[in-house]
């Protein structure tokens, strides 16, 4: 077996005894040698001195030549049975006497006896010279020869005691070493049995036993002290297992009721997307059909009020007036929230084109003329050299500047409004800034902020004395935002305030995009062909009022005017006539308005002709990507149309036509219009 | 070992053996009185010379017997003398505790007092009592080889015994004379007592 791998037990014995036995056999054979070798020399010593005596007591013997004497004096050494023999030699080296031990048949004798004093090792023998000589003079020599044999049963007692000495410590050590390994082979075997216990059992509460305050207690003590941390750790870590199992329980329980609310959530959303789908298409069918009676109600009430001053009876013409008024101001409350309910929908798109921004303002202002001199206030508008054009929305630029304008005009009387316009370049953006200014009754901080929200008129008798829906500037703001500008006001009650309007002099195509549309195909120029039909417009519509109203309006404009009741119609008239213009609803039994524009827009002959939609529909941006030129919502805004068809007869000016009259008397008519239109709330 | 230490080993053993056989023949070309045994007339007289010699060194006179530390030992060889002056040979250059040797050859009647060894010879057998008489209570060692001489009152008397000379020694009278002989000398000689005249034991 591998002295490695044996028990510490044995191996502390056996490093005991081996340690012992050494150290032990060591000192025996040293003790031994020391003491044999100090024999040696005693022996040597006790020799030489028996010569000694020898040679003095035979000195006589010899002088005498005595040799029985010499004999006599020789066999004293019977008494020593080491000594083989015993020789007087004389001067000459010849046998003067000699003794030889009973036992001994013929003694060893050197050939070379030295015949001065001294002892020698020779062999197994110690033999030993010395002078005999009396009164000085020298008589001869005496050798004595020892075969040691003192010497020889010495070293084997020696070694017999050694060695039962040796064997008889070696059972001592071996005891008192089995007795006091356990001093340090307990404490260890201890320890591996806790250790055992420990990893087996995965216990780690059990603590080793620490027996004394030597390296294996420390050793003990760091084991029990590593224990003590695991045991913590353990702990920790079971108490964290605890905490994340009861965790994970409720989030479990977290994920479910989540789950459930998310469900309902669902559940609320298309309850709330039915519900919202039932208002959009209330909202629609409630506005076609508010409209459709308030188109005649105003339709009608303006041809009575334009009758009643031609015949002359002018008593009547205030009450016209304002059932003419009030049908307005209905129509504008019906638009306002059907444009809120569509931004909020987000279903309001941007149709993104070019325009002279200058152009557009004064057109704007010019219609706005009435409303500004109705108060007596005065307006200057200052407009930028660098203005140049925009590529926005213009309809709803325009809303909003109306907005404001109109605004302004009503909350100031003898006052001054002020309209600028500049371009101010910030970084990379371009924006087109609008300043609407009055000198009016102001608005107060509290008022300001909910200023923007819808239906928050600042003061409620404020609509009753000013009248508005209190819808337009919050449409305007979002307008505003929808094209990635904004509104913002400074006022001071009884000062008057400043609305500052900034669009993107370039509303990006994303800013579209982002809000669902998608940039119109450019209306392109009709050709420069020459029309057989110049001057005649196709009216297509199922209302025959709208019919005898556009009719009547239309040629007051100096257009021929050309109706059809139904799609089938309208496109067959179109086919024939070739009008220079089409109106066209949408609403409208057996083929409608769609269908209509795309036959138009499908045939070559045809597809130049601008389509004007009429519509209480209000899908403006469909009907853009079918080809309509433009869009206008019933009931028409009378100036926007007549805008509209003298844009389409300019373009064909260089058509040799008689127009000129027509056209100057259009735009009497529009003026005359204008005037009859002045306290209108603009907001479509 | 190498082959030179080898050979200045045998070279030690060769020159020791040479020293060896070089002592013996030197010893043997000293012609020894004293250990030569034989008592043939021709060296009987050589080895009694010997014997004086030794004699003289294993034995004590009394204290004051000498005047000087180194007053020789004076010997007197009374009557015919029968060393034929092998013994002024012998004792020649010798010395006892660092005492010489001298030899006087005396007649009758000649004054004893002085000497410390007295040899009788023995022509002086019909003095001998009044010889041993005179020197009775004086410290002089008296030598003689005339049978009966010791019993007679002589301290050492020789004597020849299967051809070889041995000594008797009269303890009494050596006593007597107040001479202190070593005991290793007693051992070896026969020790008789001195006889009244009428020869019984006293």
């Amino acid at each position: 077996m591998n002295f490695q791998n044996l028990s510490i037990k044995r191996k502390l014995l056996l490093i005991t005894m081996v340690t012992s036995s050494v150290a032990l056999v060591l000192l025996s054979a040293s003790f031994l040698i020391y003491d044999l070798n100090s024999f040696r020399h005693f022996l040597s010593d006790d020799l030489t001195t028996q010569a000694e005596v020898i040679s003095y007591n035979s000195a006589p013997a010899m002088a005498f030549n005595d040799t029985a004497a010499a004999t006599d004096d020789l066999s004293a050494l019977k008494a020593k049975p080491d000594i083989v023999a015993a020789v007087l030699y004389d001067r000459q080296g010849k046998v003067f006497a000699q003794y030889v031990r009973a036992n001994v048949a013929q003694p060893a004798l050197p050939h070379d006896v030295p015949q001065t004093n001294g002892s020698r090792f020779r062999g197994n023998f110690l033999e030993v010279s010395y002078d005999v000589a009396l009164k000085g003079e020298p008589l001869g020599t005496l050798f004595l020869q020892s075969d040691m044999s003192q010497w020889s049963a010495r070293a084997r007692s020696y070694a017999v005691f050694l060695l039962l000495f040796m064997l008889a410590s070696a059972f001592l050590a071996l005891l008192i070493a089995s007795r006091l390994q356990g001093v340090i082979s307990r404490p260890i075997l201890r320890l591996e049995d806790t250790m055992r216990v420990v990893s087996a059992k995965q216990n780690y509460e059990v603590r080793a036993l620490k027996f004394y305050d030597d390296e294996i207690g420390r050793l003990i003590d760091g084991f029990n002290t590593m224990l003590a941390e695991i045991q913590q750790r353990d702990a920790a870590l079971q108490g964290a297992n605890d905490e994340l199992k009861m965790r994970t329980q409720e989030l479990e329980g977290e994920v479910a009721n989540r789950k459930k609310t998310q469900e309902e959530l669902l559940t609320a959303k298309r309850a709330a997307e039915d519900a919202s789908r039932a208002k959009s298409a209330f909202l629609a069918n409630m506005s076609h059909e508010l409209r459709t009676p308030l188109n005649a109600i105003i339709g009608y009430s303006e041809m009575i009020e334009e009758e009643i001053q031609d015949t002359g009876q002018i008593q009547n013409i205030q009450d016209v007036q304002k059932i003419e008024s009030a049908g307005k101001h209905l129509l504008a409350l019906i638009n306002d929230v059907l444009d809120l309910s569509k931004i909020e929908a987000g279903k309001m798109g941007l149709h993104l084109e070019n325009f002279d921004v200058a152009t557009m303002i004064q057109e704007m202002v010019a219609t706005l003329q009435p409303a500004i001199a109705k108060n007596s206030n005065t307006l200057q508008l200052r407009l930028a050299d660098d203005l140049g054009s925009m590529r926005s929305d213009v309809t709803k630029v325009r809303q909003i500047l109306s907005n404001l304008l109109s605004n302004a005009c009503k909350f100031t009387d003898h006052g001054a409004i002020s309209m600028d316009a500049e371009r101010v370049v910030n970084g990379d953006h371009q924006w087109i800034r609008f300043r609407v200014g009055d000198t009016g009754i102001g608005i107060s901080e509290e008022q300001q902020d909910k200023l923007f929200k819808e239906f928050a008129q600042a003061d409620v008798s404020i609509a009753r004395k000013y009248g508005g829906t209190g819808l337009g500037l919050a449409i305007s703001s979002r307008f505003a935002q929808l094209m990635g500008g904004q509104i913002s006001v400074e006022s001071e009650p009884g000062k008057g305030s400043v609305f500052t309007v900034y669009v993107p002099a370039q509303v990006s195509a994303e800013a579209a995009a982002a809000n669902n549309v998608k940039p119109p195909k450019e209306v392109k120029a009709p050709e420069p062909e020459p029309k057989p039909q110049a001057e005649t417009i196709l009216v297509i519509d199922d209302d025959p009022a709208v019919r005898d109203l556009m009719s009547r309006f239309l040629g007051k404009l100096g257009f021929h005017v050309v109706a059809a009741g139904d799609g089938e119609e309208g496109f067959r008239l179109a086919k024939r006539i070739r009008p220079v213009i089409i109106t066209l609803d949408v609403v409208m039994p057996v083929l409608d308005g769609w269908d209509v524009l795309k036959r138009l827009k499908a045939d070559p002959e045809l597809v130049d002709i601008p389509v004007i939609m009429v519509t209480i529909v209000d899908n403006e941006v469909a009907a853009l990507k079918l080809g309509a030129s433009n869009y206008l919502v019933k009931p028409v805004d009378r100036d926007r149309l007549a805008e509209l068809v003298e844009k389409y007869r300019g373009s064909h000016a260089k058509n040799p036509q008689p127009v000129g009259v027509g056209a100057s008397r259009a735009a009497d008519e529009k003026s005359k219009l204008n005037t009859t239109w002045d306290d209108r709330s603009r907001r479509n | 070992m190498n082959y030179v230490s080898t050979g200045q080993r045998i070279m030690k053993k060769f020159s020791f053996i040479a020293a060896l056989m070089i002592c013996v023949t030197l010893a043997a070309a000293i012609p020894s009185q004293a250990q030569n045994g034989d008592s043939s007339d021709s060296s009987e007289y050589l080895i009694k010379a010997g014997f004086t010699y030794n004699f003289a060194k294993l034995m004590e006179w009394p204290a004051g017997t000498f005047p000087q530390a180194d007053s020789p030992i004076v010997i007197g060889v009374l009557g015919v003398d029968p060393f034929g002056g092998t013994l002024d040979d012998v004792l020649k250059g010798k010395t006892v505790n660092g005492r010489e040797f001298v030899v006087k050859h005396l007649k009758d009647g000649a004054d004893l007092r002085s000497l410390n060894i007295l040899f009788v010879s023995d022509s002086e057998l019909p003095h001998l009592d009044e010889i041993l008489h005179t020197v009775k209570n004086l410290p002089i060692l008296t030598i003689g080889e005339t049978a009966g001489f010791a019993q007679r009152g002589g301290i050492i008397n020789f004597v020849v015994e299967d051809n070889k000379v041995r000594f008797e020694i009269n303890v009494d009278a050596a006593t007597q004379a107040n001479i202190n002989i070593s005991s290793r000398l007693l051992s070896l000689a026969k020790i008789v007592h001195t006889l009244p005249p009428d020869g019984r034991k006293p």
